[in-house]
């Protein structure tokens, strides 16, 4: 009987072994790095994380990019400086004439607004969409104009299917054509077709027009003083042509059943041929040679490129290592040249390595980015209890009671900044935010008295929402907060997407919260309290400071537009604590001495086109 | 026997039904939402866009699309991953997964099977003690442990294997090592037990005074009776090693089954999840089937029963 049974286990291991050799070894790269998640999307529409957008910004170029060094916006496709109208409203860019497609092709500025328009559309533009409709002339109106119908075809389309439609889409339909019993099928597909002959005159209302192959003019609804930094962000990047033809139709309309414009998903894809496509096309530095699903992915220089001559680095492989400690033993073996994250538990150990230069390879980057406390502004009470946060002064107590230095140093120790503010100080040229509220214990004991809670009486349980990472510094915090104001915790640790449907509920009266910079603009991070922005989790809501923060935009000079800037960030973080900024980070990253040409930046932009590698 | 395996297969997708359906009320019954991908929240309308596209605005019609789709082997599209459908993530993992999962039961087996033999054999040498401690050592260690010790010694003090990743077969043997470990203790412990039993029965005793070899008593008739206990362990087992060992994968950075479903539930992926789901669970009633039919074909009484 074993005898039957052991060819048949050694027939399946040798059949499992051939499939995995199928995977096999490219020859290693110039320059590898590591990344611990791989890469969510290539689509520029839809990403949304920094790991993404480095691949993305090295395959791609827009019409600017950044200076890896100091982070200022430097040309890409387009010339600079821009020519400006007078109100600073409109903005003409002319594209260099030897930019590149990697299949040869020169980058129009059709191929801008290709790109741009796919950022708008509905179910294919993110989380950066409202870098497109908040700034450019129709780009909102266009954008929920197509939203409106697809909610009206979605419903169609079902009928017309004969399948179940919700209450709330009858009701919407009902709306529209009454509620007496139509021919489902055929009406959809009228509606599909008037939608589709649409589309195109609609666009064309919104500010951004070609006219010409090499002139892009871009109409603003206001003046945007960083907008050359967030033209450099994937959402703004090109699109090759090629990508039409693998546009989804529905009875030869360019459109889904729905109403959609989508794109088969696989347009990414280096290798993939569908319909006559190419692969992927990019217009950067590089190309996109290979890419296996969280395994590995390739780039190879793109000998298009208009600074092709310059590249020394001939092929980058990003490999995935979930394990960031394993990617670090990988590192010091030297299979790995550059890690952007070094995440581990033991981070301060490598914090202590860096800071005491017992390893020059070991280097902490002020990135721009804020790790804070959200205090629920607005909800009377929380789990059936009376919410003590309504009141500023608490509010307020509860910031000076603590010693951020503490937590930092002491409960952390990886060379973090204390944040007094809520914009990191001395990354963003021309802005030095205010210092914020300090450590006084018996100040706060009084604010607190003041507001009806000596000595903590009265105060209920505080229920404080976080993360299973924040947990020491939650303790800590708990701990401060217990022995300077006698307030009492319920530690609710959750699971990261729980905790985001908590946030958006308001179940909670303090919450974790942290805060990557957008662009290098104070107003990537102020905007979140912004009354009403869905990313303000604190609920806050202060007209003098929305009215503040408009005022801001309206400004061409510098120096005023930081100080009314300045004046709206000191109501938060000296006067109304709707969050109390605890730490800046401090990130580590592991650079090879054999690597030139890298340099650890706020934005963890990695450039890989001016980089070096001595074998 | 066929009547078996009919009543087997068909007790086999009322399983796999029960599992999916179940599956699919958890996943959309758990709070978080799909499209939350970094920083920032999405907006109503642009999330109900989404939903649109991906026909998920309707439960069940979700939950008959879905299935629809499976009975063809289409799990449709990942939101975590938009440029890859769910069928291009599984079918570049579970080869992966597999690949790791049998050569780990094949280590578990080989090694596993003749300590157990061998330390029923002779019982409380230091053969037997050696062994039991193995065993223990194996089934309290956590998989973490084994594997990024073995990772630290043979990967970076010795440097005779890479540290993690994939891609050749020298990144095979110590993920297959450490995930065998576990597999082996139980099997030692079943076959020595089981091994003790047979070695007292009536046949054993009947083929001793038959004047049979003492090694052909062990291995031709105590042997294929012991290894009853191991082989319907073996089913399950082999199950839960092709679809991927979250932690080892984890550790040693292999892009496997594992992994992706676990992250496909962290990031409420719901075709992911459930396409996942529906793998492994057929995996499980098919290694059941099997380890039944050769329980029938290893112990002429079962067949007979048959």
């Amino acid at each position: 009987m074993v005898r039957t049974l052991s060819p048949l286990i050694t027939l399946l291991i040798i059949g499992g072994i051939c499939w995995v050799s199928l995977g096999g070894q490219e020859s290693p790269a110039d320059l590898t790095y590591a990344n611990p998640q791989g890469i969510h999307t290539l689509d520029p529409a839809r990403m949304s994380w920094t790991s993404d957008f480095r691949v993305a910004l090295n395959l791609w170029e827009g019409l600017t990019t950044w200076n890896p060094e100091d982070l200022t916006p430097t040309p890409g496709v387009a010339n600079l400086p821009p020519a400006v109208s007078q109100d600073g409203l409109t903005y003409t860019f002319t594209l260099r004439p030897d930019a590149r497609w990697s299949n040869g092709d020169p980058v129009t500025s059709a191929d801008f607004v290709r790109g741009w328009r796919r950022g708008m559309e509905p179910g294919t533009g993110m989380d950066y969409t409202f870098f497109l409709t908040d700034h450019i002339v129709g780009a909102a109106s266009y954008a929920s104009w197509r939203r409106e119908a697809v909610s009206r075809l979605v419903p169609m389309s079902r009928l017309a299917r004969e399948w179940e439609i919700d209450t709330n889409q009858r009701r919407l339909l009902e709306d529209t054509f009454g509620t007496e019993e139509r021919d489902w099928p055929r009406t959809h597909q009228d509606a599909l077709q008037r939608h589709a002959s649409l589309i195109d005159e609609r666009f064309n209302r919104v500010g951004i027009a070609a006219p010409n192959a090499h002139t892009l003019v871009v109409r603003l609804v206001a003046p945007c003083p960083y907008l050359l930094d967030l033209l450099a962000m994937p959402i703004f990047l090109p699109i090759h042509e090629s990508i039409e033809r693998l546009r989804s139709r529905t009875n030869d309309l360019p459109i889904t059943e729905q109403g959609l414009v989508t794109y088969d998903p696989q347009w990414t894809k280096p290798d993939y041929h569908a319909h006559g496509y190419g692969g992927l096309v990019t217009n950067g530095a590089y190309r996109l040679a290979g890419w296996h699903f969280k395994r590995r992915l390739r780039l190879t220089a793109n000998p298009y490129f208009h600074s092709a001559a310059s590249v020394q680095c001939q092929t980058v492989d990003m490999v995935v290592h979930e394990n960031v400690s394993a990617s670090i033993m990988a590192y010091e073996r030297g299979a790995i040249d550059f890690l952007p994250s070094m995440s581990v538990p033991y981070d301060h150990e490598i914090a202590k390595l860096a800071q005491t230069g017992a390893r020059p390879d070991f280097v902490l980057t002020n990135v721009l980015a804020t790790y804070f406390l959200n205090f629920n502004c607005v909800s009377e009470t929380v789990g059936g209890v009376p919410n003590p946060f309504l009141d500023r002064r608490v509010r307020k107590a509860f910031a000076l009671a603590i010693d951020k230095a503490q937590i930092v140093q002491r409960v952390l120790g990886r060379g973090d900044r204390t944040a007094g503010s809520f914009v990191p100080p001395g990354v963003i040229p021309g802005y030095e935010p205010p210092p914020g509220l300090g450590h006084d214990a018996n100040a706060a004991r009084a604010l607190l008295a003041e507001a009806g809670y000596p000595n903590g009486e009265g105060l209920p349980m505080i229920d404080l929402l976080y993360t299973p990472n924040d947990s020491r510094i939650v303790q800590a915090l708990a701990h401060m907060w217990g022995v300077t104001l006698g307030a009492t915790f319920n530690l609710r640790g959750k699971e990261s997407r729980t905790l985001a449907d908590d946030k958006i509920n308001r179940r909670f009266m303090i919450a974790r919260g942290n805060w990557y910079a957008d662009y290098n603009d104070p107003t990537t991070f102020l905007n979140c309290l912004l009354t009403g922005n869905g990313n303000n989790d604190s609920g806050y809501a202060n007209d003098a400071y929305d009215t503040i923060l408009a005022a801001a935009n309206a400004p061409r000079d510098t120096a005023k537009r930081a100080a009314l800037l300045r004046r709206a960030e000191t109501i938060i973080v000296e006067d109304d604590l709707p969050i109390l900024p605890i730490l800046f980070y401090r990130e580590p990253i592991a650079l090879s001495p054999r690597v030139h040409g890298l340099f650890p930046n706020a934005r963890m932009w990695f450039p890989f086109r001016y980089v070096t590698v001595t074998p | 026997m066929t009547r078996m395996l009919v009543r087997r297969l068909l007790a086999g997708l009322l399983t796999i039904a029960c599992i999916y359906a179940i599956t699919f009320t958890m996943v959309v019954s758990i709070p978080g939402n799909p499209f939350q991908q970094g920083q920032h929240r999405l907006s109503s309308d642009v999330e109900s866009a989404l939903l649109a596209r991906y026909h998920m605005d309707n439960n069940w019609l979700y939950f008959w699309e879905f299935l629809r789709g499976a009975v063809r082997l289409d799990f449709g599209p990942t939101f975590t991953y938009a440029d890859w459908t769910c069928n291009q993530i599984i079918a570049a993992s579970l080869p992966i997964s597999m690949s790791i999962g049998l050569a780990a039961m094949l280590i578990a087996l080989m090694v596993g099977v003749p300590i157990g033999v061998t330390s029923a054999v002779r019982r409380h040498s230091w053969l037997d003690i050696s062994a039991t401690t193995l065993i223990l050592t194996g089934i309290s260690l956590p998989t973490f442990v084994t594997g990024s010790a073995l990772l630290i010694a043979v990967g970076v003090k010795l440097q005779l294997a890479p540290v993690g990743g994939w891609g050749t077969l020298s990144h095979l043997p110590l993920p297959a090592i450490t995930l065998s470990l576990p597999f082996m203790a139980y099997i030692v412990r079943l076959t020595r037990a089981g091994m003790i039993d047979a070695l007292s029965a009536d046949f054993v005793r009947t083929a001793i005074a038959k004047g049979a070899s003492r090694q052909r008593v062990i291995w031709r008739h105590a042997l294929p009776v012991a290894l009853l206990p191991v082989l319907s362990f073996l089913g399950p087992a082999t199950a839960q090693a092709v679809t991927g060992s979250f932690v080892v994968e984890k550790v040693f950075g292999i892009p496997g089954m594992g992994q992706h479903f676990v992250n496909a539930a962290l990031n409420r992926d719901p075709g992911l999840l459930l396409g996942a789901v529906l793998v492994f669970s057929t995996l499980l009633v098919a290694f059941n089937i099997v380890v039944d039919l050769l329980y029938a074909a290893l112990d002429p009484r079962i067949s007979e029963a048959l």
